[in-house]
């Protein structure tokens, strides 16, 4: 049916018309408008932390411990404790391999391959080459896990504290810049932590490696014991101890209320442990974070930048790129904690630019990304003990003995500057005779006979911060999110030399002196990172113009962020550094939840 | 079942439900995968020859625990082209020597014959026969110690010791 209408109607009908149509888009922009607003309200929280590794972990519980909705992004998958270890129970025999990676992996992986824990049962935990490459400008073995609790599955899990001469070691030697902190400020940090975390050792009173809040220590072994009394003879300053390490030896409450039970001795840490015998976030911080009701985890969520908003002057959230959609989103809180380790952190970081910050977040002072520095583990020396033959040792210890520092602790003594930690262990050696074959061969591959005692040493060394040790945006390549690539420039100097030669000759010296055969030392000239505890780039500092965080690991120039992972490190001491990345976490978000509450972020 | 007994234990150490994963009970059926023979009836070949580096005693030999399929699966899968070609060479090898010396196949001589060839290839100052023997040797050695039933009921593995004890006598045997 056709309707005519006069003119008249039809400019009414047509007013009509335009009048729903202009209605009709208010509507529209009404609740476009509240959409945005509603959805920008589930995508703000109290707190972000960028990660969810050994420092991400603890950050998350401290702040939702304090009752702050807080959203943690972890840029790989979820791996929920027990569930996610496929190769935890398995047998050794169940391994097709028998731990040996086929050459397809090793060939394609040149650099994780080679760390000593990448493996057939624990592959799964670490990041491949190709998935987040970067340029080496010097070699650098970047070690990565990218997966919820990173890697604290992974770690060696020594946790020794840093002691004063570690943190005043700088401003002693005139080096990096000198420490905001003292060992006074992070002690009552590193008990809150142990207690938590469940470390084993023994109080030595050594005052170079701070006793702390321990569980029943490991035993030293007979031979590990004799060294200790003959070094003890030799060298006044010298000490022979059991490793504090994060295993419960002796399950308190607070550990069962973690769900988690005594160490089993299994030795096969890195596949995950269904005991929760050891620390990982994946066993402690995050599923006790998870039970407040206060934590959103957001596994695949890589973290692009921190944004600065130019028109509030003030850092208001982090960018994300979905893994699995490639959709850049934002996410706003009040507080950002970067957790992001050591080297992620620093490339976020330079990696967020606004008007106020051309040259990455808080980088006024342009050390952004400067004096990184690792551990040097290069030299090892082994040896044999004709002693003890009458004794071995039985069951297995996640464990082994330590040296603490040494080495110009009290005063300059040495051309070089620092010192060095080492471990040392001794094992009961057996052999079978392995000539001939058939029933011989057999019979003696089924009847072990011992042999002496192998003693063996590692040495971990401090590396002094240098402005030309450096990491920074490459300039045209970028990764598989489109952020700019890492580029790495780090490497040995003469002081690393120096100190490589006064450990083998100075542990060569004590294990001759014990009467230990056979002694040989190695260098084995491992790339910088292999040894995974590279820091620094964040320092902190006591000065803005040439530092970036403050004594509470804050931004001097965005009072909101804060960076308590390797980072954070003004320099590298010779400890295992993950306990006090730990304690700086705790601390600083103690620090910062106060703030908040007296509205002065 | 050790094994799922100490799962259940576990479950109970950290005292609540703890639901195992597919993977926690099928542990007797590990996939030996799909491991390729280079030539017709060399999979026979080095089964036999595993078998007389370890022999059946009063227990299982080399060849019985499976030991020439994690041989082959190694060579194929960690070495390199150069190793895997002197492998499968010093396989056929064994062949044409028993042919040559007892006039008939490797797999169809006694075993004194089989063993006698072997030891004669250990002594080889040839350095391929060497490099060929010391692989399969090791390799026999490592797949047999790490068996299922050597761990099991021979050396008797601990999977979960649950101590550490740093000074003890040595056991008198």
């Amino acid at each position: 049916m056709v309707v005519f209408l006069s003119r008249k109607a039809r400019n009414i009908y047509k007013q009509i018309l335009q009048s729903n149509q202009r209605l009709e888009k208010s509507i529209r922009n009404y609740k476009m408008a509240n959409f945005n607003i509603d959805s920008e309200k589930a995508r703000t929280y109290d707190a972000i932390v960028i990660g969810s590794g050994i420092s991400g972990g603890w950050s998350a519980k401290e702040l939702t411990e304090r009752g702050l909705k807080t959203l943690v992004l972890e840029r790989g998958r979820d791996v929920k404790h027990i569930v996610d270890y496929p190769t935890t129970n398995m047998q050794p025999w169940e391994f097709d391999h028998r731990e040996r990676l086929p050459k397809e992996v090793t060939d394609a992986n040149p650099i994780v391959s080679r760390c000593y824990n990448f493996k057939e049962s624990s592959q799964h935990f670490f990041v491949k080459d190709n998935e987040h490459p970067y340029v080496q400008e010097k070699p650098f073995d970047w070690i990565r896990g990218y997966q919820v609790g990173g890697k604290s599955l992974l770690w060696a899990r020594q946790t020794q504290r840093w002691s004063q001469f570690d943190f005043e070691g700088p401003a002693r030697d005139k080096f990096a810049v000198e420490w905001p902190i003292g060992y006074n400020d992070i002690a009552p940090w590193y008990s809150h932590v142990e207690k938590f975390a469940g470390i084993t050792g023994n109080k030595d009173g050594i005052d170079t490696l701070p006793d702390g809040e321990f569980l029943r220590p490991h035993d030293l072994n007979c031979v590990e014991k004799y060294f200790k009394e003959s070094v003890a003879k030799q060298y006044k300053d010298r000490h022979i101890i059991i490793g504090r390490a994060a295993h419960i030896t002796d399950p308190k409450q607070i550990h069962l209320d973690q769900g988690r039970a005594q160490c089993q001795s299994r030795t096969i840490c890195e596949r995950g442990c269904p005991f929760g015998g050891y620390f990982s976030s994946n066993a402690s911080t995050i599923p006790w974070a998870m039970k407040t009701g206060n934590m959103t985890l957001r596994p695949h969520s890589v973290v692009h930048s921190v944004i600065y908003d130019d028109k509030k002057q003030k850092v208001t959230g982090v960018r994300v790129i979905d893994a699995n959609t490639k959709e850049m989103m934002e996410f706003y809180a009040n507080i950002i904690f970067v957790n992001a380790a050591a080297l992620n952190t620093n490339l976020i970081l330079m990696n967020s630019i606004s008007s106020r910050f051309p040259n990455g977040l808080g980088n006024d002072s342009g050390v952004l990304g400067k004096y990184v520095a690792f551990h040097n583990y290069r030299a090892s020396i082994s040896g044999e003990y004709e002693g003890f033959l009458d004794s071995t040792t039985d069951g297995r210890r996640p464990n082994s003995g330590y040296i603490p520092r040494f080495r110009n602790v009290y005063k300059q003594e040495t051309d070089f500057l620092r010192g060095y930690a080492a471990g040392f262990g001794a094992d009961r050696m057996t052999y079978s005779d392995r000539s001939d074959i058939g029933e011989s061969l057999k019979a003696s591959l089924l009847n072990k006979k011992y042999g002496n005692w192998s003693v063996g040493s590692h040495m971990m060394g401090e590396t002094i911060p240098k402005e030309s040790s450096y990491v920074a945006l490459d300039k045209d390549l970028k990764d598989a999110y489109g952020i700019p690539q890492l580029k790495i420039n780090i490497g040995y100097d003469d002081n690393d030399e120096k100190m490589i030669k006064d450990y083998i000759e100075q542990v060569t010296e004590m294990f001759t002196n014990a009467g230990f055969k056979n002694i040989r030392s190695h260098d084995g000239h491992r790339n910088p990172g292999n040894d995974i505890h590279e820091m620094g780039g964040v320092r902190m500092g006591k000065d803005p113009k040439t530092s970036i965080l403050n004594k509470w690991n804050q931004m001097h120039a965005a009072k909101n962020v804060f960076v308590t992972d390797g980072a954070s490190m003004t320099s590298t001491s010779t400890q295992n550094p993950s306990l006090t990345y730990m304690a700086f976490s705790a601390r600083s978000v103690d620090y910062a939840v106060k703030q908040l509450k007296a509205k002065n972020l | 079942m050790e094994r799922r007994i100490a799962l259940k234990g576990m479950a109970a150490a950290i005292g609540a439900i703890v639901s195992l994963p597919a993977w926690a009970s099928g542990w007797n059926d590990s996939s030996l995968g799909n491991v390729k023979f280079s030539g017709v009836g060399q999979a026979e070949i080095l089964k036999v020859a595993v078998e007389a580096i370890i022999p059946k005693t009063d227990t299982p030999g080399a060849g019985e625990l499976g030991v020439a399929t994690f041989v082959q699966r190694m060579v194929t899968d960690c070495y390199d082209k150069k190793t895997q070609d002197v492998f499968a060479k010093g396989i056929a090898g064994l062949d044409a020597q028993s042919n040559k010396s007892f006039g008939k196949a490797f797999t169809e001589a006694s075993k004194t014959q089989q063993t006698q060839l072997l030891q004669e290839l250990e002594k080889s100052s040839d350095s391929e026969t060497k490099s060929f023997f010391g692989l399969l040797k090791n390799l026999t050695i490592q797949g047999y110690m790490s068996s299922e039933y050597v761990m099991t009921n021979l050396t008797h593995f601990e999977f979960i010791p649950g101590r550490y004890h740093g000074c003890v006598p040595v056991a008198k045997g």
